[in-house]
């Protein structure tokens, strides 16, 4: 009986890792990169691109100014969040660091956000305004 | 492009099996698969060391696929002219009984949807998971965009979740791979983790072979196999399959090296326990793990092995050393107040319940793999070779301490404790799952014996 047991024992086993197998397949098959995420990768390159372009440092560091840098404004912490790991990925080997720190400064607001940064830090910056809600900050008095 | 890619990884990898096989150089069907597995390792952990020197030493200016090339060169000459006169043995695998055959066929059909599943994850997701893109292709940007500059990648200056600190075994193979056909390719990421994988698999196989039978290593290997956690890990081009790999890699050669009173193996162990430190923060507690093990184990001969596994682990370390010393603190270890939280017993609670949780959920099977794995060492009942108990010691007093260790980092924690609980046990559980495999089948009635012809 016990015999019966283990080769029943060895069956399951081997028979239960291709199950397992099997049904993880179902659920990658069902994957695609819209639920994944992973164009978001892409779509957030191709949207600092222009910043890419018209930055005139390729390493150093960069400020990055965003919605938590608005007084006022509300936002999600993990949405930013993401969009921050986004950026610094699509901008790498440029370290982006919290809020308009660097001499260059990278913006992702709306037209009305930037509107209440711009009133805060008058004159401080110039402001270029790239496609797709993307700024160029530039401290004035830089060298 | 994936062959090209593939060809360029193909000479360290070679490079790390050629050495395995002049440390080592049994010639049986499975000692040449665990010197190929281990070879991927090696090679790879070779190949990030030359490149990381290289980057130190003189960025852009030397060539490392050329060290590659003649470290091939010189090592093929010497495994040849060691080889010509050797007598090679002919495995005859007809031999082999109908339970091993079953088991190999049904071996041979998990791993050819493992293959399709990689694929498909890997198209679905090209980028991977966040982590992937956010630390380990991060990090292989910085150093493949600005090899001059690659210490940008350690800045302290970058948001702590970055994780500017962890080490670059895998980054730098990527880095390499993108320098190697000149583009930032993905294929070149999946290929690495798929390297890893495999190595995984065969290493598992391959050493359930050495020291039991065929067919208790392609049930060994079908668990680790039909786990979907790693598959998805493996695919996910984040570093925890890599670092499974080299804490597997490491303690199941300590268990060959006690059982087979063969140096070599420590030697083996000491380097694949520093690449696991150069892999991933972890491996650094795997290699006190590793040295804790063998003082508890090997008492008598702690000098001699102690030696052996110190010298494999030299060279690893000493990039370790001097990476920590240019890389920023863990994020673990500022700003918690140890004793508060060593002395919340909620804390304890909370762990103890993921890790319950876990151990019903791990892994994504459709059941509890531990549950399940239990119900069968009950049928199949325990027992073990006596020549086995300093390996098997060794083994599980390396997993213990790994797993305390583990436990100490949750408790300690400056990150809230479910937070980190959520992100990271089962990963942590993963990182010694194959270990813990091999430690079971070690010690668990082979399916031989149960289909034994009467």
């Amino acid at each position: 009986m016990r015999s019966v047991l283990q080769k029943v024992a060895v069956t399951l086993l081997a028979l239960a890792c291709l199950y397992s197998l099997v049904h993880y397949w179902i659920s990658v098959r069902s994957l695609n990169t819209i639920t994944t995420g992973n164009q978001a990768v892409e779509n957030w390159e191709a949207r600092l691109e222009p910043v890419k372009q018209a930055l005139p440092i390729k390493r150093g560091i960069v400020g990055y100014v965003v919605e938590w840098d608005v007084p006022g404004v509300k936002y999600a912490f993990g949405d930013l969040e993401t969009e921050y790991f986004l950026s610094q990925y699509a901008l790498a080997p440029l370290i982006l660091v919290q809020g308009a720190k660097a001499e260059w400064n990278v913006a992702i607001l709306k037209p009305d956000e930037i509107k209440i940064w711009e009133r805060i830090y008058q004159g401080k910056f110039d402001v270029t305004c790239l496609k797709n809600n993307v700024y160029l900050l530039h401290r004035r008095g830089a060298p | 492009m994936i062959l090209t890619i593939f060809f360029f990884f193909l000479i360290p990898i070679l490079n790390g099996s050629l050495i395995a096989h002049l440390l080592w150089p049994e010639r049986k069907g499975s000692a040449l698969l665990l010197k190929f597995s281990l070879g991927i390792g090696m090679g790879l952990g070779i190949n990030s060391i030359l490149y990381f020197l290289a980057l130190n030493i003189a960025p852009k200016q030397i060539n490392v696929l050329a060290v590659e090339v003649v470290l091939f060169v010189t090592l093929g000459i010497i495994v040849f002219l060691r080889e010509r006169n050797q007598k090679w043995e002919r495995r005859r695998f007809l031999s082999l009984s109908r339970i091993q055959w079953g088991l190999i066929i049904v071996g041979l059909i998990a791993s050819a949807m493992l293959v399709l599943i990689f694929v498909d994850q890997s198209i679905a997701q090209p980028q991977a998971g966040i982590d992937a893109w956010s630390i380990w292709n991060r990090a292989a940007r910085f150093i493949s965009r600005d090899p001059e500059n690659w210490r940008a990648t350690l800045s302290p200056d970058l948001y702590w979740h970055d994780h500017a600190d962890y080490p670059l075994l895998v980054p730098l193979n990527v880095a390499w791979g993108w320098q190697m056909i000149g583009s930032e390719n993905v294929r070149v990421p999946m290929m690495v983790g798929a390297f890893f994988v495999l190595a995984s698999i065969g290493m598992m196989f391959a050493t359930v072979a050495l020291t039991r039978t065929i067919g208790q290593a392609s049930l060994a290997t079908l668990v680790l196999m039909g786990t979907p956690l790693f598959v998805w890990a493996g695919a996910g081009q984040v570093a925890d399959v890599p670092v499974m790999y080299f804490i597997f890699a490491s303690s199941a050669l300590m268990f060959l090296a006690l059982t087979q009173q063969n140096s070599a193996f420590l030697i083996l162990s000491g380097f694949m326990a520093g690449l696991a430190g150069w892999t991933k923060n972890e491996g650094l507690l795997l290699i006190v793990a590793c040295v804790v093990a063998l003082i508890v184990v090997n008492l008598k001969e702690l000098f001699r092995s102690l030696k052996f596994f110190l010298a494999g682990l030299a060279i690893p370390l000493t990039m370790i050393l001097y990476f920590k010393s240019i890389a920023p603190p863990s994020d673990l270890f500022t700003g918690s107040s140890a004793l508060v939280q060593i002395l919340d017993i909620s804390r304890y609670w909370m762990i103890f319940g993921a890790l319950g949780r876990q151990l019903l959920t791990f892994g994504y099977w459709p059941f509890s793999i531990f549950i399940g794995l239990a119900f069968y060492a009950l049928l199949m009942q325990i027992h073990w070779e006596t020549y086995f108990d300093k390996g098997l010691q060794a083994m599980a007093s390396t997993i213990l301490l790994q797993s305390l260790g583990y436990f100490l980092i949750f408790l300690l924690t400056p990150h809230e404790l479910i937070w980190q609980l959520n992100t990271s046990l089962y990963r942590l559980i993963l990182q010694l799952y194959p270990s813990e495999l091999f430690l079971f089948f070690s010690v668990v009635s082979e399916p031989e014996k149960v289909f034994k012809p009467t």
